[in-house]
């Protein structure tokens, strides 16, 4: 068996959202639930969440945005550049929690005390622009990570994947110049869902170009689909880019029975997912991957879906 | 929605004595298709398209051995005796609908902006309208796009905004457009929001029918008899 790592901290329920949000603690309370009944916690190495330092996080966001998020939070206010983002006064030091608890993740995977593991933190983070609060996202937990892996452990090449069922706007733009991460992401159609962008025609700019790859798919569309666009798209594209670490921007929220879009992929298609990511971290990357939660709202079927995906991690 | 705010103001102007040779690279170098020619004083006597520079000038397939002598006498022949004499032109008081629609009718690809004393003030193509139509729609912020099919009679997309403002939503554009079943027509609000589920399910519960993107795939797929 792999020795996985389990990030998850109760801190993370601090972050509210008010009533009626379906980026909710319960999703993560329901993740939760979903190890433990399944008597997987034992065999888990349980990581506990730390504090960022803010140098990390300014690696990725402007720090005028770092402050003013800071301070938003500080003055009480209940919401972050769109009304999406709904907040509450512990908003901020959750964020920070979630950023340090990933790359404390990551450090154990460096030092070799872990050989992968799946991050159950809120709030999100692949839709945080540099300078923007974004789709209940505030700090990008991933590119932090990436930039962390690169400048603490000199990883030169870090692979992202994102299975989200939403593009992320944020990953991709804050790594769109530059050739040493890159960005895969497979999601809904940006004309039919948010956050509009993630077009076929994406694909990285000046010495990025070629490091950007989306795979936009039409609503509607489910297992069958998904198997052939990864199997076309990504395969080839890691194997040119040849990660040395894997990070996977990890959405459930393309599983048939969530509402938050019209892409249906059944329960085992995630397995399979996970099984496709942790072949190419075995292929390229020593076996190291951390997935990250960023999406999923189906309360009724996230414990399962999470189960199943930590299994796949821990399975040799 | 006046032109004067769409339009290209820096616009790369050539004289009635300039050659063809340097008409075409200027074209070339700046990524355009329309030159207007202008007097010293502003004046607005002509423009030239990539059309017009390509229907005087040889194929380039003929000659490919006398290259040095073709250019040679290219450089002689100047701008104003092939460009299109006293174009067609609107003021900066047009809106983009005047624009749009003159464009659809007269066919062209751009129109030079003059204004009364016919200096050149800008110029507007069809580019510059798809980028004002990308501003309109909104679509470089963040959203998503709903499609509601409503009864065409009034009131209908008042009811639509209220139950969606009610949620606080912004809206980033609202489109309205006739429907292929007789007497609806469909709405699209492009709402600048991720959290669509209760949006979705609030509008279904007033009876409204969801334009489903699913049709259009199943449409797509081979039939079989």
């Amino acid at each position: 068996m792999r020795r996985t790592g389990f990030l998850y901290d109760e801190r993370y329920l601090l972050h509210c959202t008010g009533s009626c949000h379906p980026e909710s603690p319960e999703r993560l309370k329901a993740a939760y639930q979903g190890i433990e009944d399944a008597g997987l916690l034992p065999e888990l190495t349980r990581i506990h969440a730390v504090p960022a330092q803010q140098r990390w996080i300014e690696k990725v966001h402007h720090i005028n945005y770092i402050l003013r998020f800071e301070e938003a939070c500080l003055l009480g206010m209940d919401e972050l550049d769109y009304p999406d983002n709904q907040m509450c006064r512990e908003t901020y030091d959750t964020a920070m929690l979630a950023v340090g608890g990933i790359l404390e993740t990551a450090k154990m995977i460096m030092e070799d005390k872990i050989d992968n593991a799946f991050c159950a933190v809120r709030p999100p983070g692949h839709h945080a622009e540099v300078n923007k609060a974004m789709g209940f996202c505030y700090f990008n937990n991933v590119a932090v990570t990436a930039r962390y892996l690169q400048e603490a452990w000199g990883i030169e090449r870090v692979g992202i994947v994102d299975f989200d069922v939403h593009h992320g706007n944020g990953t991709q733009h804050i790594f769109e110049y530059d050739p040493t991460v890159f960005y895969y992401s497979i999601h809904e159609h940006p004309s039919f869902a948010f956050p509009g962008t993630g077009r076929e025609f994406e694909k990285g700019a000046d010495a990025g170009q070629g490091y950007t790859l989306n795979t936009p798919v039409l609503p509607g569309q489910g297992d069958r689909e998904y198997l052939d666009l990864i199997k076309r798209d990504l395969l080839p594209a890691f194997e040119f880019f040849q990660p040395e670490f894997i990070l996977a921007s990890t959405g459930f929220d393309a599983h048939a029975e969530d509402d938050m879009s019209d892409i249906k992929l059944s329960t085992e298609m995630f397995t399979w997912i996970m099984k496709v990511l942790m072949g190419l971290a075995d292929k390229y990357a020593k076996g190291r991957i951390i997935s990250v939660l960023e999406g999923g709202y189906s309360i009724q079927r996230l414990p399962e879906l999470i189960k199943n995906h930590v299994e796949v991690m821990m399975t040799p | 929605m006046f032109i004067d705010r769409s339009m290209t103001k820096n616009v790369i102007t050539i004289g009635k004595d300039t050659n063809i040779l340097e008409a075409r690279d200027l074209m070339q170098e700046h990524h355009i298709r329309h030159l207007p020619v202008v007097e010293p004083d502003g004046v607005l006597i002509g423009i030239v398209t990539d059309r017009d520079i390509r229907s005087a000038m040889p194929s380039t397939l003929q000659d490919e051995l006398n290259c040095d002598a073709v250019d040679d006498k290219l450089r002689e022949i100047t701008v104003g005796r092939f460009m299109t004499p006293d174009p067609m032109t609107i003021q900066p008081a047009y809106t983009i609908q005047d624009a749009l629609l003159l464009i659809q009718d007269k066919k062209v690809g751009a129109f030079p902006v003059v204004d009364e004393a016919g200096k050149l003030k800008g110029i507007i193509s069809i580019r510059d309208l798809i980028r004002a139509f990308i501003n309109v729609l909104n679509i470089g912020e963040p959203g998503m796009l709903l499609g509601i099919l409503v009864e065409d009679k009034v009131g209908q997309l008042k009811r639509v905004v209220d139950a969606i403002t009610e949620e606080k939503v912004s809206f980033g554009s609202v489109l309205v457009s006739r429907h292929w079943e007789e007497g609806k027509r469909a709405v699209f609000p492009y709402l600048l929001t991720n959290n669509i589920a209760r949006i979705k399910k609030k509008l279904r519960d007033m009876g409204y029918t969801l334009l489903d993107p699913m049709d259009w795939y199943l449409d797509q797929l081979p039939k079989h008899e």
